[in-house]
């Protein structure tokens, strides 16, 4: 019985960065043979390191070797004809082709749907664009930030309401790219299992900017059902959820029901300025956060992250941990599930997340590290009938 | 018109965010998906604002019913054992389990996989949960706000020289679900191939970090993580969000390279094309503080609008910061046709978000309004599990179908 979930599932990929890369490492470590094309000057990720040890080193950028394990590497130059019918000999072999690059350039890329389908009338091309392929702007600029504010979720972040000049405010990395790359594995997987019973292929488009919009949470429907436009500078309506600062880190505190605060105080030894009326609920303990916070805050600036956590939550509060890297490399929980692997940079070796899922019959492997840059290119070639 | 997921049929016990998204994707995907409540432990979205109009109810519950949209609702008190019985007879008819309870939850309720797998041997299940079903942790509390800082990152986000921060929402549980919808699938084409079902383990905690590679990355490589550095990029300047003209306007820009860098620079001042402290990257990283005072004295008197055309027209990235508002009303957005307008029952037709993919050969569309609690709870017992009137009516009466 094939231990691979997508074995058999052939898969190209072309673009930059992290989108495309990301939607089909989720497949090739899943068991998808996917063939990643690069141009002659190699992904753009292979700038961004880090770098053990720091030289720059297009073969060792982490970023690049985290989102392309478990795929072959091919160098095809698609600015030019000879390079574009090679894409098009690999597509005819092919049962998915995802890219993000841009709308405008994708015809003259090769990748204009009608002429990959009459190639292969069987193939999903997936498109990752920033706003989609119609509409008045979509073939507007975009990056990770701008992204992050079109699609509503920046305006919902930083500042406050003492600091209200602070600029909304994006988080860590390439989130809109995750965010676009994930959805590009869920409908073209979808595309995939609709191929079955209709027999054909199609274009499959993700809009970054939607991805985003449609995790807004509760906060865009307040427009349509109250009238009200989601702010970050608002308060929070009930406290505590927020951070303090420990001895040795930030842990978030977080008991917003009634009898976890109440756990939470038995725990903490029963202060007396727990008692004050102000404090009394959790809508009040909002309303007065700025004093509350004074009193947690003095508490926990002599405490230990780790001590805090682990006695809330041995009294069921859902106190977390403000993790940081190390916190997360020397956590025991993650260690038993052996959720980091380890790749083999060409040097030292560097420690990645691992799978982000535990099946019990197709489990997430790593076959083989990244390509690299044209590592396979006569090989693949080769096997479409193409003398490199 | 056939849809990708026509057919399949998921039987849904997830509740919160994280799990109503995974199955939120497999019903865009056109599966019928089932959701099993009740009213003894209505599902926390129901209960929270923005409620329609001001008026709190289960129905009218913004939150829920924009994560629900496309779902039928069953009603089963799953305390009483002839509920789990009647969740079993569902279970025989679904190609596909979700849940996201706290681990053991479900086989306590004598729901757990090896008892499910007796009814549909192929049963593909996925358990989200916040620290996954094994590990010393496993029977933490995990609450959706707490995901952000225990994953790692907030203590990746900020502004320069400032404390961890959040990320504006409750990020960990979409990202969950939208990484269990993926391994949904890839199980769903694993059992097309092979006829084998499975159990998926997901920790919404892994989920979470697997998306901050590079963080993880820098501290392996050399012993320390980045720096909070606000809105800026190592690799781009200027890149941040800055003040226009208005009440909270702001734009978003983004120069990727040296060209930007020059188109930019002569939309503000012809000086600066030739500004030594810009000339290069590592000039305007060196000088990033000066860089972003000029940036933002040239946006703050104009529209963030007018900024946007301007630099879109010179090809150099940027938007608005979008509100609710301007989410609702952007052109492209609806052009694209993005917004949902169902009539729900009790709410009427309110504005909803869409699926942020299109499919040329098999569309896919929100294709109802959430559901109210139970409001299908007759057709599903009839329809799916093949229950007659009488027994359907005797469960009613024993007050299980609540």
């Amino acid at each position: 019985m094939s231990r691979l979930a997508l074995e058999g599932l052939r898969v190209i990929e072309c673009g930059e960065r992290v989108s495309a890369a990301y939607a089909s490492k989720l497949l090739a470590d899943l068991g998808a043979e996917v063939v990643k094309v690069e141009s002659p000057e190699g992904d753009v990720a292979r700038r961004r390191g880090p770098y053990p040890g720091g030289a720059v080193d297009p073969e060792r950028s982490g970023l690049y070797l985290y989102l392309n394990t478990n795929k072959r590497g091919v160098v095809l130059d698609t600015h030019a004809a000879e390079g574009r019918a090679a894409l098009h000999a690999l597509a005819r072999q092919a049962d998915l082709l995802i890219h993000n690059v841009p709308p405008r350039d994708m015809a003259a890329r090769g990748l204009a749907y009608e002429a990959l389908a009459e190639v292969n009338p069987r193939l999903v091309l997936t498109s990752i664009t920033p706003f989609g392929l119609g509409g008045p702007h979509n073939e507007r600029e975009a990056t990770d930030l701008t992204l992050w504010n079109a699609g509503g979720i920046a305006y919902l972040n930083g500042g406050g309401p003492d600091a209200e000049e602070l600029p909304p405010l994006k988080p860590f990395g390439h989130q809109a790219e995750f965010q676009g790359g994930v959805n590009a594995a869920i409908a073209s997987l979808g595309a995939v299992f609709a191929r079955r019973r209709t027999q054909r292929g199609q274009h499959v488009v993700i809009s970054i900017q939607q991805a985003l919009a449609a995790i807004l949470e509760l906060t865009f429907e307040y427009w349509p059902y109250q009238g009200l436009i989601a702010s970050r500078l608002g308060r929070k309506p009930i406290q505590p959820l927020d951070f303090l600062e420990c001895k040795d880190g930030w842990v978030f505190i977080c008991c917003v029901e009634e009898h976890q605060w109440h756990e939470f105080i038995r725990m903490i030894g029963e202060p007396e300025w727990a008692g004050i009326e102000l404090f009394a609920d959790r809508l009040s303990r909002g309303a007065n956060w700025d004093a509350l916070k004074i009193f947690l805050q003095e508490w926990a600036s002599e405490q230990s992250v780790l001590d805090v956590y682990h006695a809330a939550q041995q009294r069921r509060i859902p106190f977390a941990p403000v993790s940081t890297m190390g916190d997360l490399l020397a956590s025991e929980h993650l260690k038993a599930r052996g959720f980091f692997a380890t790749l083999d940079s060409g040097g030292a070796p560097l420690t990645v997340p691992g799978a982000p899922y535990r099946f019990s019959a197709t489990p997430w492997s790593i076959r083989r590290p990244a390509p690299r840059l044209g590592q396979h290119t006569a090989e693949v070639l080769r096997e479409i009938g193409i003398e490199a | 018109m056939t849809l990708p997921l026509e057919g399949i049929r998921v039987a849904d016990f997830t509740w919160v965010w994280a799990g109503p998204h995974c199955t939120l994707q497999l019903a865009h995907l056109g599966a019928e998906v089932i959701r099993v409540e009740s009213a003894s432990r209505t599902c926390v979205t129901r209960l929270l604002p923005p409620f329609a109009d001001g008026q709190p109810g289960r129905n009218r519950s913004g939150y829920f019913n924009q994560y629900n949209q496309g779902k039928l609702s069953l009603a089963l008190d799953l305390k009483r054992s002839e509920a789990v019985a009647v969740a079993l007879d569902l279970v025989a008819q679904c190609d596909i389990v979700c849940e996201n309870f706290a681990a053991g939850v479900m086989a306590r309720m004598g729901l757990g996989y090896d008892v499910l797998r007796q009814q549909r041997p192929d049963l593909i299940m996925i358990a989200l949960s916040g620290y996954g079903a094994t590990g010393p942790e496993s029977d933490f509390v995990s609450y959706g706000p707490a995901q952000v800082p225990l994953s790692g990152l907030s203590s990746l986000t900020g502004y320069v020289d400032w404390p961890p921060m959040h990320v504006g929402i409750s990020y960990g549980d979409p990202n969950g679900g939208a990484h269990g919808a993926v391994a949904v699938l890839a199980a769903l084409l694993h059992r097309d191939r092979t006829g084998e079902g499975q159990y998926i383990d997901l920790s919404q905690w892994e989920t979470g970090i697997a998306v901050l590679g590079e963080g993880v990355l820098e501290q392996s490589a050399h012993g320390a993580q980045p720096p909070r550095s606000g809105n800026r990029d190592p690799h781009m300047a200027p890149h941040g969000v800055f003040r226009c003209a208005g009440e909270q306007r702001w734009v978003a820009i983004a120069v990727r390279d040296e060209a930007e860098w020059q188109r930019f620079a002569a939309l503000l001042d012809a000086s600066l094309c030739t500004d030594e402290r810009f000339a290069d990257l590592a000039a305007r990283k060196a000088n990033e503080d000066a860089l972003e005072e000029i940036v933002g004295a040239w946006t703050r008197p104009q529209a963030a609008e007018a900024v946007v055309e301007r630099l879109q027209a010179a090809r150099i990235p940027a938007s608005v910061s979008m509100n609710s508002k301007d989410i609702a009303e952007d052109p492209q957005l609806l052009a694209s046709d993005f917004f949902v307008h169902h009539a729900h029952p009790e709410v009427g037709t309110r504005l909803h978000l869409g699926i942020p993919w299109t499919m040329s050969d098999t569309p896919c569309r929100v294709r109802r309004a959430a559901p109210c609690l139970g409001e299908h709870t007759d057709d599903v017992l009839s329809r799916i599990i093949g229950y007659d009137a009488k027994r359907i009516a005797a469960l009613h009466e024993a007050g299980v179908l609540a």
